[in-house]
Parts: structure tokens; C-alpha cells; sequence
């Protein structure tokens, strides 16, 4: 592997990395807003007010359109997933399962549709094998995640 | 409670879903423009439940500090990476990086707020994580162009 190319690696890990940051400011607003709020409303506000900054971001930049082709209608539905997901979890948490069992058994269901996803090539993004490192890293990440999870007082 | 379990499951498999989809719009349009259709698409099926069912402004949704309105702002530049990356680095190892740097953002948010909790899981918790994205680094294999 060259270095540039190992370099544009690290550079898209970190982002990876770094988007996961963001994931616990995120969590950390909404879970606020649903203190006070409803869980609808703990939801419907950051997709209001991330649909009106979007649109903004959006009119001032105006980025290039990737492909001049029209992407298929079902690309467009991403989000009506990501609503059902809010709901599932916000049942789930106040099952017996709780905030540690839920976020763990939704590492596992995320694990196993990224790596099925990949192999197959899923909604037409590129196909990926993964390897056998890419297995050992998995294994080290879910056990500090579940450690975290279990042991380590909060989430 | 097979069926509670079931269901995290499930939430998990269409985070992953969720995030395959918008990086397919992306490869079409932009990383941002598939960010901002997840949120209105979002909105909408939000509203709509909510219509349904009510409550929306149930609870004391004005007492809550300014900055957690922040959420959503952050949402679209988390979305927006997530679909800029899945379609370079694979739905495998964006997961994987994003919960690594989940939980170990998550740790230092816990110390912040002096979070009660247990020092040694959480170093061993970090050092695994760390060992994880360490071992990740390297050559992947791609089987075709996408």
C-alpha cells in the first residue's frame, strides 16, 4: 500500500472516528430535549431544525451533483428508517432491556447488517470482502464497547 | 422480552440500513444533499406519527437549555460524514469507527460530567477500543468497482 494511499486511509478513519464524537454530542442534546419533552419531541425538533440548516448549507455551498443520472426513489427514504429506529429504541429503554442492553443489542444488529451489507454490496454501493483483520478488530472494539457498556457505569 | 431484544436488534440493523441508503444517494448527488433529504423525509414521517398518535409538545418541552436544540445541527454534519465515508471505507468499518469513537467520546463525556462509574472497565474498555481501530488500519480488499 502506498503512503498516500494509507494516508487518505487515516484521514477517512478519523473522520469516522471523529463523526463518532459527534454521535454523543447528539445523543446528549436529544436525550436532554427528551427530558423535558416527549420523545416525538425529542426527534421531530432536530429534524426540523436540521432540515432548515441542511437547506441552508445546501443554498450557500450549492455542491456539485456527483452523477448527472437520477439516483432511484428509494435512495431518497433513508430517513423514514432512521424515524422507526427512534421508536424502537425509545421502547426498548424502558423494557428490561434498559439503556445498556438496548444500545448493546444495537451494536450487534448494526455489526451484522454493515458486514452483510459490504459483502453483498448492498443498495449498489461497492462490494467488500472483509479480512481476517478486519475480523480481530471488530472482536476488539465490540469487547471494549460491551465492557464500556456493562462495567463502566453509563453509556 | 425475546421480542424487546428482537426489536434493539432491529434498531441497530436499520441504523445500518438507514446509513446504506443515504450513501447511495450520495454517490448520486452529495454528502450534504443526502444529509438534508434523511432530515425532511425524517420530519415528515416524524410529523405524521405524531399526528396520529399526539403528545408532540407533551412535558415541559420549554425548559430545557438552549444548547440541547443543538441536536439537530450536529445530526446533519454526522449523517452527511456518514454518508461521504461508506461508500470509500466500506459499511464494515464506518460502523466500527463510529461506535469506537462513540464510546470512547462517551467516556470523556462521563469523566466530564464526573459520571459515577468504573475507572478500570473504563480503561480497559478505551484500550481495547484503541487496540481495535489500531489492528484496522491496513489493506482492505475490494472485489470490484462500485
Amino acid at each position: 500500500m502506498t503512503d498516500l494511499v494509507r494516508g487518505t486511509q487515516s484521514f477517512h478513519f478519523a473522520a469516522a472516528f471523529g463523526a463518532g464524537g459527534l454521535l454523543t454530542l447528539m445523543v446528549l442534546c436529544n436525550g436532554t430535549l427528551a427530558a423535558h419533552g416527549s420523545l416525538f419531541f425529542a426527534s421531530w425538533v432536530p429534524h426540523l431544525t436540521g432540515s432548515i440548516v441542511a437547506l441552508s448549507f445546501l443554498v450557500v455551498l450549492r455542491p456539485k451533483r456527483a452523477a448527472p443520472v437520477r439516483p432511484p426513489l428509494w435512495g431518497y427514504l433513508g430517513g423514514i428508517s432512521g424515524g422507526v429506529t427512534v421508536m424502537l429504541t425509545s421502547a426498548t429503554m424502558n423494557t428490561a432491556l434498559a439503556l445498556s442492553g438496548t444500545i448493546a443489542l444495537g451494536l450487534a444488529g448494526q455489526v451484522v447488517f454493515s458486514l452483510f451489507a459490504d459483502v453483498r454490496g448492498l443498495f449498489g454501493l461497492p462490494k467488500r470482502r472483509p479480512t481476517s483483520r478486519d475480523y480481530i478488530s471488530m472482536t476488539f472494539i465490540l469487547a471494549g464497547s460491551l465492557i464500556l457498556i456493562f462495567l463502566g457505569g453509563g453509556a | 422480552m425475546i421480542v424487546y431484544a428482537a426489536l434493539a436488534v432491529l434498531a441497530g440493523l436499520l441504523v445500518g440500513l438507514s446509513r446504506q441508503i443515504n450513501g447511495r444517494l450520495a454517490l448520486s448527488t452529495s454528502a450534504l444533499e443526502s444529509s438534508f433529504w434523511n432530515h425532511l423525509i425524517g420530519l415528515v414521517f416524524i410529523t405524521c406519527i405524531a399526528l396520529t398518535i399526539g403528545g408532540l409538545f407533551a412535558g415541559t418541552p420549554g425548559d430545557a437549555p438552549w444548547w440541547a436544540y443543538l441536536g439537530g445541527p450536529i445530526g446533519v454534519v454526522f449523517i452527511a460524514a456518514g454518508s461521504w465515508l461508506i461508500p470509500r471505507i466500506g459499511a464494515a468499518h464506518t460502523a466500527m469507527l463510529i461506535i469506537a469513537g462513540q464510546m470512547i467520546s462517551g467516556v470523556l463525556l462521563d469523566i466530564f460530567f464526573k459520571a459515577p462509574g468504573s475507572t478500570s472497565a473504563r480503561v480497559i474498555g478505551v484500550l481495547c477500543i484503541l487496540g481495535g481501530v489500531w489492528v484496522a488500519r491496513g489493506p482492505t480488499k475490494r472485489d470490484k468497482k462500485g
